[in-house]
């Protein structure tokens, strides 16, 4: 609707989420030059810093890429380490095994899977969060995060929780039930699987950060 | 966008900060019946009644809100039945012997003292956030009280996973013992306390899958709105 003698241009910021009333609405698509253009004229804010609901929403979700990133280091670690965890004493007798794996406990097969799980759903997820930063709109993909983010957390702590307490026996045993700490013999596993349950839980500690960003995404308003 | 010849002056009343000239596009010239300005109108004059209760547009909301009461009351029985539970799990066995120990107790085992304070926690969180949820079953329009009840809901689901994880390790050591570790299984002896302790597992776990039903709902509701 641009009139023929004047060049007037209004610039409709959309702080409040309506529509605006011109036929000029910054496309919502991955943004191109004519939007560059209008925002250059006013004032050159950069994509990721501009106002109003759908900058802070852009914002937060350039958040959430970066913490997915930071996530997946100490997942894909704390799996391998795990994995690789083999400790064979140099000792030898007939009726006792001088050698700790982690198969040997349950609970550090469910720590590795959970932990390859939780690695390969945030390499998964990063397309996700690219297409939240592109459309700042789109909350059903936010919503969708957020869910497979608490199916995460949950997954990840329970895993990491309980390797935790076999960690915790085996540094330091139990009187009541004559279980003795094999971490007096085995120095290197247990370091190894401690190592493996602080990554473990600060990766818990970053998903439970992301959903708090998502449903703050969510919202009309901006929090 | 006004042009010169034809009277369709759309008067534009969202402006941004800073971008001053509200007047740019006046209603100097006819109006003719903008589209624009009985919609701005209606919407930006509140209504007279100053607290909307049972409005017919909050319903969806308020019925979410309510499901999310209903779940807070339904997690909070297992929760205190698993810190209960854990914490009166006390067995002697009748053989007495110098060298070796026949009572199991909770708090010789950290993991099973962690389960029932944070069972206990998770409890009073849900009997303290009940007022809560009660408010935004009366008032739907409050997504910053959701927002906080789901930030609270996530720490403390967190927390509970923790506990009850850590409770299911000890739980399945004591019923399976460690053949490399050379770690007997306790429950062949302490029968009571293995099933007490189990079961009190198992109902904080599904106080767990109640809390991540509640997280989910509470984002639900926060995007409705």
């Amino acid at each position: 609707m641009s009139s023929a003698n004047e060049a007037t241009v209004i610039h409709v910021d959309n702080t409040t989420g309506k529509a605006p009333v011109t036929a000029q609405p910054p496309p919502a698509a991955a943004p191109t030059a004519p939007v560059q253009q209008q925002q250059r004229k006013s004032g050159g804010v950069p994509f990721l810093l501009r106002g109003g609901a759908d900058g802070f929403r852009r914002c937060m979700a350039f958040v959430d890429l970066l913490l997915r990133i930071v996530a997946f280091g100490p997942t894909l670690a704390a799996a391998i380490a795990t994995a690789t965890s083999n400790e064979t004493l140099s000792v030898f007798t007939e009726h006792f095994e001088f050698r700790a794996r982690f198969d040997d406990f349950p609970t550090f097969t469910f720590f590795v899977a959970a932990n390859a799980i939780a690695a390969g759903y945030l390499v998964l997820s990063l397309p996700f969060s690219v297409v939240g930063i592109i459309r700042p709109k789109a909350t059903v993909v936010r919503l969708l995060l957020l869910i497979g983010d608490t199916v995460m957390v949950v997954l990840v702590t329970a895993a990491a929780s309980a390797a935790a307490a076999i960690v915790y026996v085996a540094h330091e045993g139990n009187m009541r039930a004559n279980w003795v700490p094999i971490c007096m013999n085995f120095h290197g596993f247990c370091e190894r699987t401690s190592g493996s349950v602080v990554a473990s839980f600060l990766a818990v500690l970053v998903f439970i950060l992301l959903v708090l960003l998502s449903a703050c995404a969510i919202r009309r308003r901006p929090c | 966008m006004s042009t010169s010849e034809a009277a369709t002056v759309l008067p534009v009343y969202d402006v941004a900060p800073g971008q001053g000239e509200p007047s740019k596009a006046p209603g100097a010239a006819a109006p003719s019946a903008p589209p624009a300005a009985p919609a701005a109108a209606t919407k930006t004059t509140a209504r007279s009644f100053p607290m909307r209760l049972f409005h017919r547009s909050d319903r969806g909301s308020r019925c979410m809100a309510f499901l999310d009461f209903l779940l807070r009351i339904a997690a909070f029985g297992p929760l205190l039945a698993a810190a209960i539970a854990t914490g009166t799990s006390d067995e002697t066995l009748s053989v007495f012997t110098e060298f070796y120990q026949f009572r199991a107790r909770f708090d010789d085992f950290p993991a099973f003292l962690f389960l029932l304070v944070a069972s206990a926690v998770a409890a009073g969180y849900l009997v303290l956030s009940l007022p809560f949820s009660a408010v935004i079953v009366l008032r739907p329009q409050t997504t910053i009280l959701r927002f906080l009840l789901l930030v609270s809901d996530t720490i403390v689901l967190a927390l509970l996973t923790a506990a009850a994880a850590a409770a299911t390790a000890i739980v399945a050591l004591a019923h399976n013992g460690n053949e490399r570790a050379n770690w007997v299984p306790i429950c062949m002896q302490f029968h009571g306390f293995c099933q007490r302790t189990s079961g009190a597992v198992v109902a904080s776990f599904l106080s767990v899958f109640i809390f991540v039903l509640l997280v989910v709902l509470a984002a639900f509701a926060i995007r409705k709105r």
